[in-house]
């Protein structure tokens, strides 16, 4: 019976031992991206660039703007039928992006590059890129971008007008995402910084410095309450780091002196012997 | 007279418990030279009871339900009040008890505590050592995460390396094809229920082990002697020893305050040491995380796999290391227990440790 | 030995004592989280209103709902007239009943009885039941 037990003991280790060990496991990918994934030339460029856009990293794939099956393993997944889209003209960029970003394009159109669209002036893919289509940022308003059509001056001037909002747009992104961190709930300021980022995103499209900076105000009002509820949120976590360090510390004594209790008795043994 | 005192004579008067109190707490001596590594089963207790009121604590508002669990847990850290509290102890907690389970063990492998008379006392620790680590697996679950869920679906996938009836394996331990509700009920009920009563049991079993041997003499300087066998049961006495009450009780208490310390550091200072981004996310049976890992005590044992060619393989090196731990007792049988006269065992003993920390630092990086 | 120094034993006392004060300090530090954590929240909600949709109350019925943490019932004993009352009983806490044919409550633990608008007509209740205010708004009833 003794035998046995060590071997039981054993069975139960490498059973226990076995739930440890990982294995591969894969998501399934579309049939768009499994197959001009693994082609060379133009209908394989678009996927890499894909994969590193603000679209990929939330869950956005070819079919949702292109239309089509992603299920379906052959050519058909590209038929009008399948609701496929393909590559649209130039003139059509600004309906193709809109689709989604509604607002965005309304206020494109209304602005001096959409009234250019067709006879030379810009469209979404001109400053976004199409696949490789990242964040926006005021990096996007840059002299190699602006001077292809026109001079840096009136690019610059609108740039620093969206400057300052867009720096506080992120600096309070940059704080929520800390405090998502340590679990606090911020969903719902995370969604009001959200909406008003989209906001103002959507308000440069009409390329009219003068109204930016008209509105500026209101947005960094709207914007400081958000900050404000952030400021309340980061004081309280102060505190508790101020009270929790003073419990540490009494701990800290509590062990120091039965540290020194002990030493006494030891003391006294030595002493006694 | 003092109203303890009568107290206590109240209680002496009908069970006797002045005899008791003396023959374990003032009358029980131990040996003048043992160093601060005998504290580490005092500190575990501790941990472990910190642990059971935590999770008692939290299951008064944990909700076990693929659709409820993330959010309790959130309303747990964010509208119960000291919830956080609560919870970070409890998460920074496990991670502790791990250090201290591991540091306790190396502990009595390098001053060879396990050898007879005191194999019973080695196998219930390596069986409280396995049940700790089962702990962790299936606590790890219950917070319904994009960590919680991949991370238990490849844990559990690794059962499928078992010949035969692999596949079935998998299918009993997850409750199904995939990790689901299911899966989260049983590991709830092993989790809160289950484990911890088999782990009390075990803890019983391994105090009274020690109670009833003795403590071990540690194996250095001049009182050190070879141990004799004998043909019969004999409780390892300390004659020329100190009471474990006030002397070690204090040196104890000290201890478990110095960890106690470091825990509350972690958990005010830096909690998300062991909370990685995935795990703020509910969980999504449809998207994979990339870069899943295994929590860091289990990283050895990733990384040995993914050097290994064959996952049966990777699996049975692992299974045959810890059933050699789990012998030792029985493998190691000289009865020297001085370190300086073990070269061998030395020698296995610290290039074993390099080999966990390097396979563990391998398996983060990869 | 120095004389004029502390003996062993009277240090080792002081020492306790501090000790114990620590720990007593650490007791309350950690029972008061703890303390917290259980203890039921201040009325979650409390002073907000309830919304009823008229439909639920038809006339000579009851409809029993939760108002402020307890169970709570409102009442229509004639058309366009309705009563909100706490359904818990005065008496030992028990949800009373409400009796379309006799039109009135019924506590079923020890048959307290209450008219429709909460006063006690029988039994054992100390007090009337508590009523909240009323008001119409468009299909809603709103209690509080």
């Amino acid at each position: 019976m003794k035998r046995l037990k060590p071997l039981l003991w054993a069975g139960i280790g490498l059973f226990l031992l076995l739930l440890a060990v990982p294995g591969p496991v894969l998501a399934a990918e579309t049939s768009c991206l499994q197959c001009h994934g693994a082609q060379s030339g133009r209908f394989g460029e678009p996927v890499p660039l894909w994969r590193q856009s603000i679209h990929a990293a939330n869950g956005i794939s070819c079919h949702n703007c292109h239309g089509g099956d992603p299920t379906v393993m052959s050519m058909d997944a590209m038929s009008p039928e399948r609701g496929f889209r393909g590559v649209p003209a130039k003139t059509d960029i600004p309906d193709f992006c809109g689709r989604c970003h509604i607002g965005v394009k309304e206020d494109y159109l209304q602005s001096a590059h959409g009234k250019a669209l067709g006879k030379g002036g810009p469209q979404c893919v001109t400053c976004h890129s199409n696949h490789k289509v990242v964040a926006a940022s005021p990096a996007l308003i840059n002299p190699q971008s602006c001077t292809r059509c026109h001079d840096y001056g009136r690019a610059a001037d609108i740039k620093a007008a969206v400057t300052s909002t867009d720096q506080m747009i992120g600096g309070i992104s940059d704080d929520l995402a800390g405090l998502h961190h340590l679990g606090i709930d911020v969903k719902e300021m995370q969604g009001k910084l959200f909406s008003l980022r989209n906001e103002f995103h959507r308000l440069f499209h009409e390329v009219d410095a003068e109204k930016v900076r008209q509105q500026t105000a209101d947005f960094q009002q709207r914007l400081g309450q958000i900050r404000q509820q952030v400021t309340v949120i980061q004081e309280r976590l102060d505190q508790r780091k101020l009270v929790g360090g003073g419990v540490i510390a009494l701990l800290v004594l509590a062990g120091v002196l039965a540290a020194l209790i002990r030493k006494n008795y030891h003391e006294e043994e030595r002493a006694g012997e | 007279m003092s109203w303890h005192k009568r107290v206590i004579d109240w209680v002496e008067l009908r069970l006797g418990i002045r005899d008791i109190l003396a023959q374990n707490l003032t009358e029980y001596l131990l040996p003048r030279n043992t160093n601060v590594w005998y504290t580490l089963g005092a500190v575990l207790l501790t941990l472990f009871a910190l642990q059971f009121l935590t999770g008692i604590l939290l299951l008064v508002h944990y909700v076990p339900d693929s659709n409820e669990a993330f959010k309790s847990v959130n309303r747990i850290m964010n509208e119960i009040p000291f919830g956080w509290l609560i919870r970070y102890l409890h998460v920074v907690g496990s991670n502790m008890i791990v250090i201290a389970l591991l540091l306790h063990m190396f502990s009595v492998l390098f001053m060879k505590s396990y050898y007879r008379p005191r194999e019973v006392t080695w196998l219930s620790g390596f069986g409280l050592f396995n049940l700790g680590l089962a702990l962790c697996l299936t606590g790890y679950l219950l917070p319904w995460s994009q960590l919680s869920f991949w991370a238990t679906t490849v844990a559990t996938d690794a059962a499928g390396a078992v010949p035969v009836v692999g596949d079935q394996l998998v299918r009993f331990l997850r409750g199904g094809p995939m990790v689901s509700d299911t899966t989260l009920g049983r590991f709830f009920a092993l989790h809160v229920m289950g484990l911890p009563l088999l782990f009390g049991l075990l803890v019983g079993l391994h105090l009274f082990c020690v109670r009833r041997a003795g403590i071990s003499s540690p194996p250095f300087g001049s009182d050190y002697r070879l141990w004799e066998p004998k043909d019969r049961f004999r409780h390892q006495h300390h004659p020329g020893g100190i009471p474990f009450f006030p002397n070690y009780a204090t040196k104890d208490t000290a201890v478990i305050c110095f960890f106690l310390a470091a825990l509350l550091t972690v958990v005010i200072f830096a909690p998300t040491i062991f909370i990685p981004p995935d795990a703020l996310e509910p969980a999504n049976p449809f998207t994979t995380p990339a870069h899943i890992k295994p929590e860091w005590y289990f990283l050895w044992a990733y990384q040995t796999l993914k050097i290994f060619p064959s996952k049966f393989l990777g699996l049975a090196a692992q299974g045959a290391l810890m059933t050699f731990l789990a012998l030792l007792p029985f493998i190691d049988r000289g009865p020297e227990r001085r370190p300086a006269q073990r070269p061998i065992f030395v020698t296995c003993y610290v290039l074993g440790v390099l080999i966990l920390i390097g396979l563990s630092i391998w398996g983060h990086y990869s | 030995m120095d004389d004029s120094t502390v003996s062993p034993a009277r240090r080792r006392f002081f020492l306790t004592i501090l000790l114990g004060g620590v720990g007593a300090a650490l007791a309350g530090l950690t029972a008061w989280p703890f303390w917290t954590y259980l203890s039921p929240s201040k009325g979650a909600g409390a002073g907000e209103k309830v919304k009823v949709p008229r439909e639920k109350v038809p006339i000579g019925q009851a409809h029993f709902f939760t108002f402020q943490g307890h169970p709570a019932v409102v009442i229509q004993p004639s058309a366009g007239k309705y009563i909100a009352l706490t359904a818990v009983c005065t008496h030992l806490g028990c949800i009373v009943k409400w009796e379309p044919d006799k039109e009135d409550f019924l506590c079923p633990c020890h048959g307290g009885r209450y008219s429709p608008d909460g006063q006690v007509t029988g039994g054992p209740p100390p007090k009337p039941l508590e009523s909240y205010p009323v008001a119409l708004q468009g299909d809603q009833v709103v209690i509080g």
